[in-house]
C-alpha cells in the first residue's frame, strides 16, 4: 500500500477498561471502536464528556495501553519514535513547565525532535506568529491565560511539521476569535496535505471544518461518515411557523406527530414532509394565518442528543 | 544506537531538569538551610578542645554536605517522576520522539547536575569555614567531597527508582531509608558477626539485616571524612573503586526504574 493510501490512523477492536481501587471495580471506557482516518481529511471525533474520546486518543499516542485490539499510526507502531517524529499531539487542557518562557517552551519540545537549533529558532518564531503569540515570546508561561496556553500547545504540536495532527480538543478554553483562529489553522492544515484528527463535543467546530465525523457514545462509535451525507440520511421535516392556533387544530396537528412550541405570539409547528399539505389544510380550516413554511434538516446537535439518548436508554 | 540513546534528547531533558531546580525557590533555601547548617560548625568549634577547633569544622561539614545533598536527592528524586504525571507535562514529551528511559536517563542526570552544584557550594563555604579556623583544605579533601558528590547522586538513583512506581511520600520514606541503613552497613555486619544481641537472639531482625547487608549499597563506602582528618591519603584506586562501585549499583536502580516506568500508564 503506497504512503498515500496507507490510512493516517486505524482503531481496530479497540478496547480500554480501567481498574479502580483495588481492580474490584472495572471501568469499560472504550468498547469496541473501529475507524480509519485517511490521509489529508479532516476527521472530527465527536462525543459528550466521558464517551471515550481522550481515551481514544490517549492509546493513538502510547500513553495508555489499549486492554484489546490494535492502533495503526501512518501505517506504523506508536512505540516506533520514527512514527511519533511525525505526529503532532496536543492534549486535552495541556500543562507545560510554567517557569519556562513560550520560546524555551517550543524551544526545549524541538531538541525533542533533535531539530537543528537554526531551523528550531526559525520554526518558532513562525509558530508563534501563527497562533497570535509573538508579542509573549519571553514571557513565562506562569503569567499566561487559559486561551494563551492552548495556543502554545497547538504551536507544540505543530513544532516538527507533522504529517498527523491529534488535537484534543483544541478549542477548549479559547475566546470566539481564537476559535477562528485555530479553525483556519486546521484548515490550513488540511490545504498543506495533512491529517487532521480532532475531537470536541462542541459542535459548530465540526460543521464548519470536518470532512467526516465519527460519534461516539458511552465507549462505542455510533456513527461514521462524511457530514453531509449523516444529516442527509435523517429524513427531511418541515418547519411551519403561524399564529392563532386554535385549539382544535393542535389536537389535529399533533395526531399527525407534530411538535409544537409556542414562541410568543407564535406556534412553531415541526412535522415530517409528507404530512405538510394536511397540516397547512387543519392550519387554513382552523382560522390561524401562516407566516413561514420552511424545508427543516435534522441539525448535527439534533443527531447528537438522539444518539446519546439512544445509548443511554439502551443501557439503562 | 543513536535512535536508541539519543544525547540530544537526553542532555534537552537533563538541561531542563536542571533549570527548573534553579528556578525553584524550594532548592534555593535548601541551599540556603545547608549553607546556615555548616556555619553551625563555627559554633560548635567554640565548644571543642584548643587546637582541635578546624577538625570539629571539617568533621561536621562533611557531614552536613553528605547530609544536605541526600536530602536534597531524596526530596527532589522522589517528586521528579511524580510532578510530570500529577502536573500532566508527561503528555507532551512522552508523545515526542523520545524514549521512555531516555526521559528518566535525563531527568536523573539533571538532578546529579543539581547535586554537583550543590555539593560545590557547601563544598566552598566548608573550605572557606576551614581556612577561617586555620585548618588545611588539600587534595585529600576535594577527593572526600569527590566520593560525597557519588553517594548523593547513588541516592538519587535510589529515589529516581522508587518514584518510578510509588507516591513521594512513599519514595521519601524508602530513598531515605536506603540511605540511613547504607550508612550503617558495616555496623551491621559487626553485629550479624557478633556472637550475641539482636541478630542472634531474634531470627527475623538477623533476616532483614543480612537481606539489608546482601541488596543495598554500603554508602559508608563514600565516607572517608575520618581518614582524611588522620591524614592518611585517599588513594586514586580506592576512588577508582569507589566510582565502579557507584556506578554498578546505580546501572541496577536506574535499570528497575526504567523498567517500572516504561510499563506506566499515564490516565
Amino acid at each position: 500500500m503506497s504512503e498515500a493510501s496507507t490510512p493516517a490512523l486505524v482503531f481496530k477492536g479497540l478496547e480500554k477498561e480501567f481498574k479502580l481501587g483495588l481492580g474490584l471495580t472495572r471501568v469499560h471506557a472504550v468498547r469496541g471502536v473501529d475507524l480509519e482516518v485517511q490521509p489529508g481529511e479532516i476527521f472530527g471525533y465527536l462525543g459528550p464528556n466521558g464517551a471515550g474520546k481522550t481515551t481514544s486518543m490517549k492509546m493513538a499516542m502510547g500513553l495508555i495501553q489499549p486492554t484489546a485490539g490494535s492502533i495503526r499510526v501512518l501505517g506504523g507502531d506508536i512505540a516506533d519514535p520514527a512514527i511519533r517524529r511525525r505526529i503532532g499531539y496536543l492534549p486535552e487542557h495541556p500543562f507545560f513547565y510554567d517557569y519556562l518562557t513560550a520560546f524555551e517552551i517550543l524551544d526545549f519540545y524541538g531538541q525533542l525532535y533533535e531539530l537543528p537549533r537554526k531551523a528550531r529558532r526559525k520554526r518558532i518564531d513562525s509558530l508563534l506568529e501563527l497562533v497570535g503569540l509573538a508579542h509573549a515570546r519571553d514571557r513565562t508561561l506562569r503569567r499566561f491565560s487559559k486561551g494563551m496556553l492552548q495556543r502554545v500547545g497547538i504551536a507544540q504540536a505543530l513544532i516538527a511539521d507533522p504529517d498527523l495532527v491529534i488535537l484534543d480538543e483544541p478549542l477548549s478554553g479559547l475566546d470566539p476569535m481564537g476559535r477562528r483562529e485555530v479553525r483556519n489553522i486546521i484548515v490550513s492544515l488540511r490545504e498543506q496535505g495533512k491529517t487532521v484528527f480532532f475531537s470536541t463535543h462542541i459542535l459548530n467546530d465540526i460543521e464548519t471544518i470536518c470532512d467526516r465525523v465519527a460519534m461516539i457514545v458511552e465507549g462505542q462509535v455510533v456513527r461514521v461518515g462524511p457530514l453531509a451525507e449523516m444529516l442527509r440520511s435523517e429524513s427531511m421535516g418541515v418547519e411551519i411557523v403561524a399564529h392563532e392556533v386554535a385549539d382544535g387544530t393542535r389536537e389535529r396537528l399533533e395526531s399527525l406527530g407534530a411538535g409544537l412550541e409556542v414562541v410568543g405570539l407564535a406556534t412553531r409547528i415541526r412535522l415530517a414532509g409528507e404530512h405538510q399539505a394536511t397540516a397547512l389544510q387543519a392550519l387554513m380550516e382552523g382560522g390561524a394565518s401562516v407566516t413561514h413554511v420552511n424545508p427543516h434538516r435534522v441539525s448535527l446537535e439534533e443527531l447528537f442528543v438522539r444518539e446519546a439518548a439512544e445509548a443511554g436508554g439502551a443501557d439503562g | 544506537m543513536a535512535d536508541i540513546v539519543s544525547t540530544v534528547r537526553i542532555g534537552a531533558v537533563a538541561r531542563n531538569t536542571f533549570r527548573e531546580a534553579l528556578r525553584n525557590r524550594a532548592f534555593m533555601g535548601l541551599v540556603a538551610f545547608s549553607i546556615a547548617f555548616i556555619l553551625l560548625s563555627l559554633a560548635l568549634s567554640e565548644m571543642a578542645v584548643v587546637g582541635q577547633e578546624a577538625r570539629v569544622v571539617q568533621s561536621f561539614g562533611f557531614f552536613a554536605i553528605s547530609l544536605a545533598g541526600a536530602i536534597t536527592a531524596v526530596v527532589m528524586g522522589a517528586l521528579l517522576v511524580y510532578k510530570e504525571i500529577e502536573r500532566k507535562t508527561i503528555y507532551t514529551i512522552v508523545s515526542k520522539p523520545i524514549h521512555r528511559h531516555e526521559f528518566i536517563i535525563g531527568k536523573l542526570f539533571g538532578l546529579i547536575g543539581i547535586l554537583i552544584v550543590q555539593v560545590a557550594i557547601l563544598g566552598i563555604v566548608w573550605a572557606m569555614v576551614t581556612s577561617i579556623q586555620g585548618g588545611d583544605v588539600g587534595a585529600e579533601h576535594l577527593k572526600g567531597i569527590a566520593l560525597i558528590v557519588l553517594e548523593v547522586s547513588l541516592v538519587a538513583c535510589v529515589a529516581v527508582m522508587f518514584s518510578a512506581f510509588s507516591s513521594p511520600v512513599l519514595t521519601g520514606l524508602f530513598s531515605l531509608g536506603v540511605f540511613a541503613t547504607g550508612r550503617l552497613i558495616p555496623l551491621i555486619e559487626e553485629m550479624l558477626s557478633a556472637n550475641r544481641g539482636l541478630f542472634v537472639e531474634n531470627a527475623f531482625a538477623r533476616f532483614v539485616g543480612e537481606a539489608a547487608v546482601t541488596v543495598l549499597p554500603d554508602l559508608s563506602v563514600f565516607n572517608v571524612s575520618q581518614q582524611v582528618l588522620l591524614g592518611v591519603p585517599v588513594h586514586l584506586s580506592y576512588m577508582g573503586e569507589a566510582i565502579v562501585y557507584a556506578l554498578a549499583y546505580g546501572l541496577v536502580f536506574l535499570v528497575i526504574a526504567i523498567w517500572a516506568f516504561e510499563r506506566r500508564d499515564f490516565i
